[in-house]
């Protein structure tokens, strides 16, 4: 039975994905999944939301009101930052150090394009205010100025913004200078959104700091724009009030999501990842890799026991964003990439994409360069009309000319130029599953691969097999991964603090860790907590993240730990060297619904080279490779002569 | 080779180096390599010739394969580690700790892992070992001829606990060597699983190809290249010893596909530091190559193979024993640099010239040693602004952050900003300067190499020049390579240069 809880079984529970093309609803209701796909609104993607959720419903046959919740996964966050389309907002910074977004870390944009600009900071230097104020490492040096506040503030009420991000020096561990300019702000500009970096982000490091808390600002107000439209649709339509996925995977409320942008920057690759986490957690796969191939990038992550990889921040568009987050690796190669020869005569593949339009050759849309999407054309992979699930008719012959225009400059025959093309694009997604799996210290070779999107279980053998992996499981719901995820999520929230603290002081660290554990039991009432602890050896300066079982658990347990992350990171750990702790980490989570194990099916298996159609996606067996439908419709390959190899 | 086993290769092998990289700077001790990255790896084949290289200090770009040759003419064996730091055999300047593995793929020298990092502390006269004022090699730390850092045991040798021994700040070059080894580790094992993919002679065949790939390439970019001789000259603005300026003359004699690049004319080397071994120099010639070529070449010595470089021993450029180096290869590298620039500038599209200084700045006292660069102005290119507050040329390091930096030392930084109006102006006008005030919190010891102090960086087609830069203690300028004592308290301000402007400014 699919949907958990008592009044999830009675009622329906419904997940919506935003993506670039399409908008997907995942329905739950009665045990039984119905989805849903309309055209993405660029305009205003609430009103595609809103549209995917009444296609579903009637597909169902169910009213809104018999929904109990509805979960949202979105790229709102994400575009704007990638396309700079953010609120006008200012920054507060401590007297001396105003222009630390424009510092950056000093590093070149380019090591040898020596005219190329990093992006533009978030908030240029003319919106920049400082105040005199100055902590360090053990608390206040300077007072903070009450006149320069006030300069500050009267600066910035001249300015036409509509938010401001304060981040002061030292206010990871100091944050009263912080919360008292806060207050001067919000008082004297109503309607201004005010972001400190004490809430956002308390973790050393001035600049990523100071770049994520712009972030948060700068993307509130818009964020906030789009919720409120999504929320009075909802409301008019008669649904529940829409619960956001965060970056980490877990949902938060409206109001929640609205007060930081940043919390939720990316949302759409965290709802794929859960979906894929939830599926093998299904399929009782403990460690797993998923690969969510679409027509521009590639998504991957790791999930071992059903729970996803994390990580502590990310890079988007030249701008560090520090925050708890699924690990999510993306990669520029997808259906779209076009392949070329370089001028040493080596065939390479992206990261130029051809894009929904004009697309590969084969769309016919006036593409004229071969993709790799061309190249599974051309090889027979991708073929009827049901390929691309019916809306894109694929034109092998314009396929096969844009290739060999490529085979002759390379001098190759067109079929082993097709077959190259999908070589060396599958290798670009293997090194981001390396990456994830391999880098963090984790061998991919027992794992499953989940493949979805579009193109994922096109290539995910082939990419299997370049990783060591012998399993490739591609869900029936592939083409709503998402979405599914949404469904299938809990709520979650982080909090994190440093608080540098060696471990042989341990009891110094039961203050700062009993104020984060409040507050998470304030942030979801009877939530489940887990406390993690960012350490490293005294000297070192980057730490790894280690569980800490129980809470205020014995440090002889944590110090054990970390040597064996560390040994198991670096391939050696230093266990009579003292290890100190930079950050704490505590998360609450509330479940969310498992989906049901697969039902087998009745089907003999597929010995490869086959092509298996789904719905919305082609599955691609291999030579070597052997493929069994279960009764859901789900695809489960296995590479031949491994232990659980299907038997013909 | 066909075109796609070559790429696919490529890519396996550059993700090696790269992981290596990565793994050194997350599991190493010193903000010198953790925060700013003053470190780069590589792969060579079994013949010493560098495939692939991470990409992140181009002063490190043609200083490795001296390094493997030293150490192969000494025989190594797996599972060995050697290490090297003179910079006449095969180092650059004694910071920077070169480790080589020969990495053994069943059971024959398939090639050699190399990691470079700059090391905090390595002895000598001045804590940081980047004492201004030096006058002969061995007042700037320990020299280390190639010698096995790891025995045929797999264990560390005595070696060790020399250098521990030698340095003020043994704990942290212990963290940090270790993190050196953990990447030549990895180096082994990934390789194997290269070589477990597509068998130990394809990975050596693939090595070959991608020296010819690159090599081609670069070749084809020469041949762009308008035939011709073309010269420049650039002044150091003294070592340290002498005020006197040290002249560096260049021609580059572009001739087919390959260039020529001599430094006939050069001074000899000068009495103080600011002398480069000819390892350093090449690199400062390969650096200009890359930006003059499509940057999508791989860094490798096929791409070097077409580029002859020459320089009288002696000179400043080709400095023998016992010169002082430390600046050479901090300072001089970019200088030289800016006259490979002025020279083949005059046919190829370059910027004008940015900051052409490392600002090296090295604190330390009682237990530690703090080293830290600071970037600048770019010049202008003809078609754009030059970027502010960013490294131009041999570095790329990044800066320590504030609050890393005052939980580590005793020091304060009173202020960090952009410097204003330093470019030079122009149609396009040259990126900014940097300025940093720090304030020493207990009595220290203080040395700064810089140039640019007394002329700005030149702009290029009719652009202004950018301003010099300035170093201050307590608001009085000192000289541009300086050595002194701090008291708690006192002030050491640096103001970088900006970068020169391009094309006349409009109106």
């Amino acid at each position: 039975m699919i949907g958990g809880g008592a009044a999830a079984d009675r009622l329906g529970v419904v997940g919506v994905d935003v993506g670039g093309t399409f908008t997907d609803a995942a329905l739950v209701a009665g045990g039984r999944l119905f989805t849903a796909k309309v055209p993405t609104r660029p305009d205003d993607q609430s009103a595609g939301v809103v549209d995917a959720v009444a296609r579903v419903l009637e597909a169902a046959g169910i009213a809104p009101n018999a929904l109990a919740r509805f979960a949202h996964g979105m790229t709102v966050g994400t575009n704007a930052l990638l396309e700079d389309r953010l609120a006008p907002a200012a920054l507060v910074a401590t007297e001396g150090f105003g222009d630390v977004l424009e510092l950056r870390r000093q590093d070149r944009a380019h090591l040898y394009r020596l005219g190329e600009h990093h992006p533009p900071p978030v908030i240029p230097h003319d919106r920049v205010a400082e105040v005199r104020e100055r902590c360090g490492p053990d608390g206040v040096i300077v007072p903070l100025d009450p006149a320069s506040v006030d300069a500050a503030v009267a600066r910035i009420a001249g300015m036409d913004v509509r938010a401001v991000a304060v981040c002061l020096l030292f206010a990871f561990a100091h944050p009263d200078h912080e919360r008292t300019v806060g207050a001067a702000l919000r008082a004297a500009l109503p309607g201004v959104h005010v972001s400190i970096s004490a809430d956002v982000l308390p973790e050393i490091r001035e600049y990523e700091r100071a770049s994520t808390t712009a972030v948060d600002a700068a993307l509130t107000p818009v964020l906030r724009g789009y919720l409120h439209r999504l929320g009075a649709r909802a409301g008019e339509a008669g649904l529940p009030a829409p619960e956001i996925m965060q970056s980490n995977g877990g949902l938060i409320d409206l109001a929640g999501a609205a007060d930081h942008a940043s919390r939720t920057v990316l949302s759409g690759p965290a709802g794929g990842a859960m979906g894929a986490a939830g599926i093998a957690a299904a399929a009782g796969i403990p460690l797993a890799l998923t690969f969510d191939m679409g027509g521009t990038s590639c998504d991957v992550a790791l999930i071992r026991d059903g729970e996803p990889g994390r990580t502590g921040g990310t890079v988007i568009n030249g701008r560090p964003l520090h925050l708890p987050m699924l690990d999510v690796v993306t990669v520029s190669a997808g259906g779209g990439s076009i392949a070329w020869a370089d001028s040493g005569g080596a065939l390479r593949v992206g990261p130029r994409s051809a894009g929904a339009r004009p697309g590969p050759a084969a769309y016919g849309h006036g593409g004229t360069e071969p993709t790799v999407t061309d190249a599974n054309v051309v090889l027979g992979r991708l073929a009827g009309a049901g390929a691309l699930g019916g809306a894109i008719r694929l034109d092998a012959g314009l396929a096969e000319a844009a290739v060999a225009r490529l085979a002759g400059q390379l001098g190759m025959e067109v079929a082993a130029c097709a077959e190259g093309i999908i070589r060396v694009a599958n290798q670009e997604m293997a090194r981001a599953l390396r990456l994830v799996s391999v880098e963090r210290g984790i061998d991919p070779r027992g794992g499953a691969v989940i493949a979805f999107g579009g193109a994922g279980p096109l290539h995910a053998c082939e990419v299997a097999d370049d990783i060591g992996a012998a399993r490739v499981l591609a869900p029936a719901a592939a083409g709503v991964l998402a979405a599914l995820g949404l469904v299938t999520a809990g709520e979650r929230r982080d909090r994190t603090r440093t608080v540098l603290v060696p471990l042989a002081e341990a009891a110094r660290l039961h203050g700062p860790l009993a104020e984060l554990v409040a507050g998470a039991r304030a942030d979801l009432p009877g939530a489940t907590l887990t406390v993690a602890a960012d350490c490293r050896y005294v000297g070192q300066r980057h730490a790894l993240t280690v569980d800490w079982v129980e809470e205020g658990a014995d440090p002889a347990a944590l110090a054990a730990a970390f040597h064996a992350a560390h040994e198991r990171r670096y391939g050696e750990a230093v266990p009579g060297h003292p290890v100190e702790v930079i950050t704490l980490r505590v998360a609450a989570a509330r479940p969310g619904s498992p989906l049901p194990p697969p039902v087998p099916g009745a089907e003999a298996p597929l010995c490869g080279p086959v092509a298996i159609p789904m719905d919305g996606a082609t599955c691609w067996v291999p030579a070597g490779w052997t493929a069994v439908r279960d009764a859901g419709g789900s695809v489960d390959v296995r590479r031949d002569g491994t232990e659980g190899a299907w038997t013909p | 080779m066909d075109p796609v086993t070559l790429r696919v290769m490529a890519n396996a092998l550059r993700a090696v180096a790269e992981e290596m990289e990565a793994a050194m700077v997350r599991a190493a001790h010193s903000p010198n390599i953790t925060e700013r990255r003053d470190c780069s790896t590589a792969l060579f084949d079994a013949a010493g010739r560098m495939v692939v290289q991470s990409a992140s200090i181009p002063v490190h770009l043609g200083a490795m394969p001296e390094a493997v040759a030293a150490v192969i003419a000494r025989g190594a064996a797996p599972p060995e580690v050697w290490i090297v730091n003179d910079p006449y055999r095969g180092g650059t300047h004694l910071p920077d700790l070169t480790l080589v593995s020969p990495v053994s793929l069943d059971g024959t020298v398939a090639g050699y892992a190399v990691t470079r990092a700059h090391h905090a502390d390595v002895g000598g006269m001045s804590p940081g070992s980047m004492p201004a004022g030096s006058r002969e090699l061995v007042q700037e730390g320990l020299v280390l001829p190639p010698v096995r850092l790891v025995g045929a045991d797999g264990a560390p040798t005595d070696i060790l606990d020399v250098i521990l021994a030698n340095s003020r700040t043994p704990a942290e070059r212990e963290g940090d060597l270790r993190a050196q080894l953990a990447a030549h580790r990895l180096a082994q094992a990934r390789l194997e699983e290269v070589a477990g993919r597509y068998t130990p002679p394809a990975v050596a065949h693939a090595m070959a190809e991608l020296l010819a790939y690159a090599e081609r390439r670069t070749r084809a970019e020469i041949a762009g290249m308008p035939d011709g001789r073309y010269t420049a000259e650039e002044f150091l603005e003294g070592d340290g010893v002498t005020d006197a300026p040290l002249a560096i003359r260049v021609a580059v004699e572009i001739s087919g596909d390959r260039m020529r690049v001599d430094f006939a004319g050069t001074d000899p080397a000068g009495p103080g530091n600011c002398n480069c071994p000819i390892a350093v120099t090449r690199s400062a010639v390969y650096f200009v190559v890359r930006c003059a070529t499509d940057p999508d070449i791989p860094a490798s010595a096929g791409a070097f193979a077409p580029v002859e470089v020459v320089a009288p021993e002696g000179s400043l450029v080709a400095a023998t024993p016992p010169s002082a180096v430390a600046g050479g290869n901090v300072e001089t590298s970019s200088r030289i640099v800016d006259a490979v620039f002025a020279a083949l500038g005059q046919v190829v599209p370059l910027p004008a010239q940015g900051q052409g200084t490392m600002n090296n700045l090295t604190l330390g006292g009682n237990g530690f040693t703090y080293y830290e660069t600071l970037g600048g102005g770019q010049g202008a290119s003809p078609d754009g602004d030059g970027p502010s507050a960013v490294h131009v040329a041999m570095s790329n390091t990044r800066n320590t952050p504030v609050e890393v930096l005052e939980v580590a030392y005793p020091l304060r930084v009173e202020a960090h900003r952009v410097r204003r109006g330093s470019g030079g102006a122009g149609l396009h006008r040259g990126g900014d300067g940097v300025e940093r005030r720090v304030r020493a919190l207990v009595d220290m010891e203080a040395s700064v190499i810089a140039e640019r102090r007394a002329r700005g960086p030149r702009g290029a087609a009719g652009g202004g020049d950018g301003a010099p830069g300035r170093t201050t203690v307590n608001g009085v300028t000192v000289p541009a390579k300086w050595r002194g004592r701090l008291a708690a308290g006192d002030v050491l301000g640096l103001e970088t240069p900006g970068g020169g402007g391009w094309g006349a400014a409009p109106g």
